[in-house]
């Protein structure tokens, strides 16, 4: 699709919203005192403020799909409802080409007490449809939410399946050029969210626009062309969904890595109880590092599965000696073994060692599953005594673009020959 | 204020299905539903028809005979003014996940507010009408053609109602005491506007201009006028009604519009 050609759908330039921060008492605020105070015009200026965006820009072209990415608190609800037009921005631009269609919370836009037959009516309208026209349509909404009888019924009635189901077939029969949806999808039933992905897939067929948000973030590698991440309030990347997911993915990956880190540590540095069950050995030699390295010898908590990996283990023997080996294993959290081996098995006959000493293990593609596992260490005498036994040392997480499930993900790829058709994903 | 004018006729037809809406969830359930709406202004007609006609009987109020009918022909539209400010002062805040999770024109509802209490009092117009035939029977000389200009007094008094609304609703959303404030201030008012008294009672000089000023007089004049003393109102009364229409409209939906950028967040 040539976004340059064609005028962008939505347009979003240097954007930033700050809330007013609500101050304790700001709510009891009064007119009566702030007549009295002379205050009005302070108390209606804004005060202190949250930024909730800031310097956030990007374009989407018409029949693009843009997805936005990020935590909790992001800014990415709050984005769009900017450009839904719900909040207005405090500096920057938003322009929007067409007609806006919004699903942005749970049963937003409807009366609980009414029936959901008016509803319809009243929402179609908010969103620009004429009475004969929402008419016209009518039945097919009522299809489309496979709610029966059930539109006779005070809205309140309705499961939250049946919220999402109704208002997301009046957002698109309403013929939207552009569709905002948030993260309301993961509502409904499996069968429902597919019904909605290929009339959103329609949509964008059609040459419409989508803005979406979700924590799905296979959804929106699927469905998105391009995709924004979102990191308090501010952009932190945008481009093809793969890199950008990958990278977001990478950097919540690194974080808990690193909390799980802190919290092995604080534990082991705490009381003795659970931490001599990870360690134990006569001391002969002491394991004082240990390190997992990418093929850059980067250190790292998270790994895309069939990366290389290098297990560096740096060890210290008071005494020379001349009976030792260097063993790894990889378990997943419930202690299940998936992989090990030590220097014995491997066929190193020990010498000597004495002093410092620095092992690797280098595994030019780690093919584990998409996970978490964890590392243990040890070095013992060949006949297993150990020196020091170190059990759940590192925390490793695995991603992988398409996952599989167990602990092994072996390069591979599906082919098929015959009377067969299918729509091999998109990469 | 321009342009709310414009948001609210581009959503007419949203207007009319809201108003439709509000007006079938308070008849709902009620096979008297209509009635109340007749019932609640003829009540307070006869409680002040008893007292001022018969309790407290006015000194000054030559001219107003029979004075139940001097006094609804001033009441009935005191009571959709009253109660579309009280209605469209909380309609934001009442309708707040409308406007909090959906992209909603904001400035209907306290529209929708006034356009439905219009509604009932047009229900009560027939009362009106039958009273005004009752008394022309028994030789008052009440009603007659000149009440044909009564739509004309309505459709001027709608920019006042409707911008009062709009910006006392916004107000309510930033301050959680307007509606008591409103409720005193209506009350205040009700009392400072000649509905209950002929305007030539109040014979302290300085407040008969209190009175004359009160923006909402000229329309209670021009209600008695056409439905009461058979007289079409003047252009001075005309041109004052003009006024306060123009000026309740300039200076509630101004309100509305400086306030709209943070209505969603505060409401």
């Amino acid at each position: 699709m040539s976004v340059a050609a064609a005028p962008a759908a939505i347009v979003v330039e240097n954007l930033a919203k700050r809330y007013r921060r609500a101050v304790p008492g700001y709510q009891l605020r009064t007119l009566k005192s702030a007549l009295l105070d002379r205050s009005l015009v302070r108390d209606l200026a804004p005060g202190e403020t949250i930024t909730a965006l800031d310097g956030v820009s990007f374009e989407v072209g018409r029949g693009e799909a843009f997805g936005l990415i990020g935590g909790n608190g992001s800014g990415k609800s709050t984005l769009l409802k900017v450009v839904a037009g719900i909040l207005k921005p405090t500096s920057g631009r938003v322009a929007v080409s067409g007609r806006i269609s919004a699903l942005i919370e749970l049963g937003a836009g409807f009366h609980p007490e009414i029936s959901g037959r008016e509803n319809v009516f009243i929402n179609a309208a908010v969103l620009g449809l004429e009475r004969a026209e929402v008419a016209r349509r009518f039945d097919s909404i009522v299809e489309f939410a496979g709610l029966g009888d059930f539109i006779d019924e005070p809205v309140k009635n309705y499961s939250s399946g049946m919220y999402v189901r109704l208002g997301f077939a009046v957002a698109v029969h309403t013929d939207p050029d552009v569709l905002l949806v948030d993260e309301v999808l993961a509502v409904g039933d499996e069968a429902f969210a597919h019904k909605c992905l290929r009339r959103i897939e329609e949509h964008l067929g059609r040459g419409g626009t989508l803005l979406f948000v979700s924590h799905s973030l296979s959804l929106v590698e699927e469905l998105c062309d391009r995709v924004l991440w979102l990191e308090r309030g501010t952009p932190r990347l945008q481009g093809p969904p793969r890199r950008v997911i990958d990278a977001y993915r990478l950097a919540v990956a690194e974080e808990e890595g690193r909390e799980h880190q802190a919290a092995r540590e604080a534990g082991s540095a705490g009381e003795a109880g659970p931490s001599e069950a990870l360690r134990w050995g006569s001391g002969e030699a002491e394991i004082l590092r240990v390190r997992l390295l990418d093929g850059a010898g980067e250190e790292r908590y998270h790994l895309q599965s069939g990366e290389a990996a290098t297990i560096e283990i740096t060890a210290r023997a008071p005494r020379a000696l001349d009976d030792f080996v260097f063993g790894v294993a990889i378990a997943t959290p419930r202690g299940e073994m998936v992989w090990g081996t030590n220097t014995d098995l491997a066929g190193f006959a020990p010498r000597r060692f004495a002093g410092e000493a620095t092992v690797r293990v280098r595994c030019p593609a780690l093919r584990l599953a998409a996970g978490e596992y964890q590392l243990d260490v040890a070095v013992h005498a060949r006949n297993g005594a150990p020196y020091d036994y170190r059990r759940r040392l590192l925390a490793l997480t695995v991603t992988e673009p398409r996952p599989g499930v167990g602990t092994y993900s072996p390069e591979h790829r599906w082919e098929s020959e015959g009377e067969l058709d299918w729509e091999p994903p998109r990469e | 204020m321009l342009s709310i004018a414009r948001e609210i006729l581009r959503f007419r037809g949203l207007l009319l299905t809201l108003v439709g809406r509000e007006l079938k969830a308070r008849y709902r359930g009620s096979v008297l539903g209509f009635f109340w709406s007749l019932v609640n202004p003829t009540l307070l007609a006869a409680v002040y028809s008893f007292v001022f006609g018969f309790v407290f009987v006015p000194r000054q109020a030559a001219g107003t005979d029979p004075y139940a009918l001097f006094l609804i022909t001033g009441l009935f539209p005191w009571i959709w003014l009253s109660t579309s400010l009280l209605e469209g002062a909380l309609s934001l805040v009442a309708n707040a996940g409308l406007i909090r999770k959906a992209v909603f024109p904001a400035a209907l509802l306290p529209i929708v507010a006034v356009f439905s209490n219009l509604v009932h009092f047009l229900l009560a117009l027939p009362v009106l009408a039958v009273a005004l035939v009752v008394g022309r029977a028994l030789g008052h000389p009440v009603g007659g053609w000149s009440a044909l200009l009564l739509p004309l007094v309505i459709v001027l008094e709608l920019p006042l109602v409707g911008g009062l609304a709009l910006g006392l609703a916004a107000l309510n959303v930033h301050f959680k005491d307007v509606k008591d404030i409103l409720t005193n201030l209506l009350t205040l008012l009700f009392f400072m506007t000649p509905v209950i008294y002929p305007l030539a009672a109040v014979t302290f000089r300085p407040l008969w201009w209190v009175v004359r000023l009160n923006p909402f007089t000229p329309f209670t004049l021009a209600y008695q006028q056409l439905l009461f003393f058979h007289v079409v109102p003047d252009a001075t009364l005309w041109l004052q009604m003009a006024i306060g229409a123009a000026l309740g409209w300039v200076i509630g939906a101004s309100l509305f519009a400086r306030l709209s950028d943070t209505l969603v967040e505060a409401v």
